[in-house]
């Protein structure tokens, strides 16, 4: 016995320790978002270990993935019980993640006095109530804009970008005209995930054009406005000005392609300016408001923050949000991202010292309509993979711009049916 | 102690050591799958705290939806058509590096030729989709070769979209059965070739009537296991095409990671994935025959 | 039925060369067997004349064509592997059909063949059997069947009885030998063992480090051996070799003198090698004209019609013969007789023969 007991006690020592997992301590919160994935600078490393200075009693775990990975990665987190405290997170999920209920409702904690920020100051979109509460807070805010290559604008024999529909669709046929392998704009409409091209650069063109995709909470996809729209960029791709291949283009592709001098413009966030001047630098670039139609609206981006319903430390998760939403650290991160601030009231810290393309993106927030129609929208992530794909076949010519409408409100109102 | 336990204790402890390890391959094994199959028999799981059974009816809808039997019909074209491709590049490619040439080039050729099996899937999508961008290199070819008069868009056309899939397919997975047919070559008795040689026998003759029933057991078990790895690939379809343009690269993986993640019906997922799962289980068991008649 | 002429074959393997200028001149009908220990180079030299080794130097003709840069199988020729190299998938008919299928001869014809050889080979009832299900002696006979069928000018066999137990062994030798007879080709034999040279060959080339040693019929190489090598290799027991000197009466083997007439041009004191078979020292009442000596037996084996009698001499040890009835003591001096007419004188620098 006493030579036997050591060898099996061990062995079963071993197989307990195995299962068990560490303890955990108490304040330890974790961070999931894709922010750092797009700095190179470690930024946001920093960040938090400022925070943590600030804050010896809570320890931030910063969970890095790339932005096509991070949806996936809250839902399966929270359905198996892992999920983060802090969440990165993109207005269009909104309605799915309320529907599975990962979202803990932020009114609680925007109303207490002791916030260092007024609710007041932060930018309205992200915020709006759905269900009757608030579900994220805005850490930057960001307009899509037109991108330039001023370059091959020059070269086709223009001295300014164009500033509407007829001036875009002249300029780009000639960009595309001028030798074999540039274009005049490109429409990254791939398959490939997240296949969200048509957000992208399909709806800035249709809200420059006054049009909308949703009445209320229900898809309105259907209407003059749209089927314009597409025919718009319909008639661009017949005149050669769109870049071929289309249906197999990602967002990744067409920013590259843009950076690479090869594309006249480019739809697209305005935070990518700080990649483009970064990566060639020796361009004559610069940013423009996507062109009108006759209206002066833009689709508005951010970058949110939210709180896990599943959570097991909201205070330290809380404390953590309202560092970041402070009108100071909310600069550094505005201006680490090239993006406007979340906290409108740290937009002058912000402005002070900022760039050309920056201060150009501050005004087109400060005079045109902010438009975002996806955080209401039900299965918007579904929905714009059926925009995809009806776009590729209006495109190929495969049915006109009225069927392709009509096409995608059906197969929209069939999704959440 | 009593005999039996000391008996127990003795030839136990070994058991007790792997235990662990046991535990948590068998969890990893057997939770998912028994989660798989019960997510599939219940409506709105995982977005619904407390789902409700519904017994068959996602299997009812699935096998009632179109889309379900296109992505079926892809699912054999890309497979077989993959593991096709493997096997005629595969043993090809196979032979000619099992040639008498110099060792030191032999072996050059040997580590550049399975260079694409060491590519993550990312790496090889990314690639495979700038080499057939309409500006990319094989359009440039093509044109300059007179082959074609204006760029194809490979992958965004319905029309083409599969046969470039098969060809990343092809491209990315024939070093595994140029591996394998290589090692098996190796065992082809040498007087077999000299007793063709002097039957009088060409490269094809020796190729068809040596080589190949010699290989036949391994190409049998190679062909089974590409088989079943190709029918529930996803990850190359996903990256590349995301099954477009369209849905015409839409495979049963994909349309399963679609139903998940893009559509949240885990539900319908989960049914889709329980059939993926039969079919393999099948090519499986015929795999598995196969290597117990070898042994 | 062709002559083959090798004439100064040399094979180079990089900067070692294993066959230094080989010359074999084999009639039509001849069997000519290559012989030697391994790596003796006449499993190259017969690779060499199939065309599955590559001439460094030489010509190899047969019939009256020189076939160095010609294709196997348009060299006339067939050939038997040591493992049969049979195509396994393949059944007997299979095999022995392959190479007339590819000579696009009519399938009446291939047939009418096969069949034919499966009749002198007694393969008929196996002809749709696969090798595996097949022994050993019926897939050496599924081989020979093969190479029969396409009817050469010329068989190769390469020690193509060495995988088959002894007793096998015997009836394939048997059975080969008539066929030889039978169809009367051409032959090249090679093989290490001494036995099958002797028993099959018109001709036995003896082959040592990539070099023949010496050439001739069985009589020839056995009972006039050139070299000290030749004389050693054939025969078995093998012959007794032994370092002596010269006396002006014979030679002084260990401390015993024998009485012999030796070659002239050997000298009283010179060191010379001496053989002679086991056959030619027997007790001295079988061989009444031997020259004597009182020598000590330490063993006798009993063969059946025979006994070897081990027997010393100073250092060294020889064998002798006597009859399987014949009694004799171990342990004891025995007065052995020595038939010196048949007796070898060899160089004992060169190793060669001294007459």
């Amino acid at each position: 016995m006493k030579r036997h007991l050591p060898k099996w006690a061990l062995a079963a020592a071993t197989s307990v320790a195995t299962l068990l997992p560490a303890s955990l301590p108490a304040a330890e919160i974790e961070w999931l978002q894709w922010f750092a994935a797009e700095d190179p600078t470690g930024f946001y490393d920093q960040l938090v270990e400022d925070f943590e200075a600030q804050h010896p009693d809570i320890t931030v775990k910063l969970v890095t993935q790339p932005f096509g990975k991070v949806r996936e990665s809250i839902v399966t987190d929270n359905a198996i019980g892992v999920g983060s405290d802090v969440l990165g997170l993109n207005m269009p999920w909104t309605t799915e993640f309320l529907d599975i209920g990962i979202l803990e409702p932020l009114d609680d904690y925007l109303a207490r006095d002791d916030n260092s920020f007024a609710t007041s100051d932060l930018v309205e979109a992200p915020i709006g109530k759905i269900d009757g509460k608030t579900w994220m807070v805005p850490l930057n805010a960001f307009p899509f804009v037109m991108h330039v290559n001023m370059d091959l604008v020059k070269r086709a024999g223009f001295d300014a970008p164009p500033t509407n529909w007829e001036e875009l669709s002249e300029q780009a046929a000639a960009i595309a005209a001028l030798e074999d392998g540039i274009s005049g704009l490109g429409l990254p409409f791939s398959s490939q995930p997240p296949s969200n091209g048509p957000i992208l650069t399909f709806l800035p063109l249709l809200y420059s054009n006054g049009g909308r995709i949703m009445d209320g909470t229900t898809p309105n996809f259907d209407n003059a406005k749209v089927v314009e729209t597409m025919e718009f960029i319909k008639t661009l791709n017949e005149a050669g000005a769109i870049a071929p291949g289309a249906a197999s283009r990602t967002g990744g592709v067409d920013l590259e392609e843009f950076i690479a001098g090869r594309t006249g413009f480019l739809i697209s966030p305005g935070v990518h300016s700080s990649a483009i001047t970064g990566r060639n630098p020796d361009m004559d670039y610069t940013l423009v408001r996507v062109p009108t139609n006759g209206t002066n609206a833009y689709r508005v981006h951010g970058w949110e923050i939210g709180i896990s319903a599943d959570s097991r430390n909201k205070e330290a998760a809380w404390t953590f949000v309202n560092y970041l939403l402070s009108p100071e650290v909310n600069a550094r991160v505005a201006k680490a991202s090239n993006a406007l601030p979340g906290n409108l009231a740290a937009l002058d810290a912000v402005r002070e010292g900022a760039d050309d393309t920056l201060i150009k993106q501050m005004d087109i927030l400060s005079g045109d309509t902010p438009v975002e129609e996806m955080r209401q929208s039900p299965k918007a992530v579904a929905s714009w993979s059926l925009m995809t794909e009806e776009l590729q076949s209006l495109l190929r010519g495969d049915q006109t711009a009225a069927e392709a409408a009509a096409a995608v409100q059906a197969r929209w109102m069939d999704q959440i049916k | 102690m009593t005999r039996p336990f000391r008996l127990l204790t003795a030839s136990g402890t070994p058991y007790l050591f792997l235990l662990p390890g046991l535990v948590i391959l068998g969890a990893l094994l057997s939770v998912p799958l028994y989660k798989v199959v019960e997510y599939s028999l219940y409506d709105n799981v995982i977005v619904e705290r407390n789902p409700t059974f519904v017994g068959l009816d996602n299997y009812r809808n699935i096998l009632g939806d179109p889309g379900y039997w296109s992505a079926g019909f892809n699912t054999i074209v890309f497979t077989v058509g993959s593991v096709v491709g493997h096997m005629i590049v595969g043993i090809g490619l196979a032979l000619l590096v099992n040639a008498d040439i110099h060792p030191r080039a032999r072996t050059f050729f040997r580590s550049m030729l399975v260079l694409p099996w060491i590519f993550t899937a990312v790496v090889v999508a990314l690639n495979w989709q700038l080499l057939l961008n309409p500006f990319g290199l094989i359009n440039y070819i093509l044109d300059w070769l007179g082959l074609i008069s204006e760029p194809l868009d490979w992958l965004g056309n319905p029309d083409l979209a599969m046969w470039s899939l098969l060809l990343i397919s092809t491209w990315r997975g024939y070093p595994f059965i140029m591996v394998s047919f290589l090692s098996g070559l190796q065992t082809v008795p040498r007087e077999l070739y000299e007793a063709a040689d002097i039957d009088g026998a060409g490269f094809w003759h020796k190729f068809w009537h040596v080589t190949l029933p010699q290989l036949k057991p391994v190409i049998f078990g190679v062909a089974l296991l590409d088989l079943i790895w190709t029918f529930q690939l996803f990850p190359l379809v996903w990256l590349t095409t995301g099954g477009g343009p369209g849905r015409a690269t839409e495979v049963l993986s994909t349309l399963t990671f679609r139903l998940a993640f893009v559509d949240f019906e885990f539900a319908q997922a989960a049914t889709v994935a329980v059939s993926i799962l039969i079919i393999s289980a099948a090519f499986t068991v015929l795999y598995l025959r196969n290597e117990a008649r070898r042994l | 039925m062709s002559r083959i002429e090798i004439s100064n074959l040399v094979k180079m393997y990089g900067s070692h060369q294993a066959l230094h200028g080989i010359d074999i001149s084999i009639q039509p009908g001849e069997f000519c067997v290559l012989v030697g220990p391994s790596g003796c180079g006449k499993s190259t030299t017969l690779r060499m004349v199939a065309g599955l080794e590559t001439i460094s130097g030489g010509e190899i003709a047969i019939g009256d064509r020189v076939v160095n840069g010609l294709r196997p199988k348009d060299r006339g020729i067939a050939m038997v592997f040591q493992n049969y190299a049979l195509y396994p998938a393949k059944t007997v008919r299979g095999n022995m059909a392959f190479s007339l299928k590819l000579s696009k001869m009519p399938k009446a014809e291939i047939d009418r063949r096969v069949n034919e050889v499966a009749e002198i080979l007694e393969l008929t009832p196996l002809l749709d059997r696969k090798p595996a299900a097949l022994s050993g002696g019926q897939r050496q006979r599924v081989a020979m069947g093969r190479a029969i069928v396409r009817d050469p000018e010329v068989f190769l066999f390469d020690e193509p009885l060495s995988n088959l137990d002894a007793k096998l062994r015997g009836q394939m030798r048997a059975e080969i030998k008539r066929l030889h007879q039978r169809l009367e080709n051409t032959i090249i034999y090679v093989t290490h063992d001494q036995v099958e040279a002797m028993t099959l060959a018109d001709r036995i080339v003896i082959m040592r480090d990539g070099r023949i040693e010496q050439q001739g019929t069985p009589d020839a190489v056995f009972h006039d051996p050139e070299t000290v090598f030749v004389a050693g290799f054939m025969g078995s027991p093998p012959m007794n070799l032994i370092d002596c000197t010269v006396t002006p009466t014979g030679l002084r083997l260990g401390d015993t003198d024998l009485a012999c007439t030796t070659p002239d041009g050997l000298r009283p004191g010179d060191r010379v090698t001496f053989g002679i078979r086991p056959d030619d020292i027997r007790p001295a009442a079988d061989l009444p004209n031997g020259v004597t000596a009182s020598l000590p037996v330490d063993l006798i084996e009993q063969l059946g019609t025979e006994k070897l009698v081990h027997f010393r001499a100073g250092p060294h040890e020889l064998i002798g013969k006597t009859g399987g009835r014949v009694e004799l003591d171990e342990g004891t001096a025995q007065t052995l007789a020595f038939d010196m007419a048949h007796a070898f004188f060899f160089d004992a620098e060169t190793g060669h023969r001294i007459r």
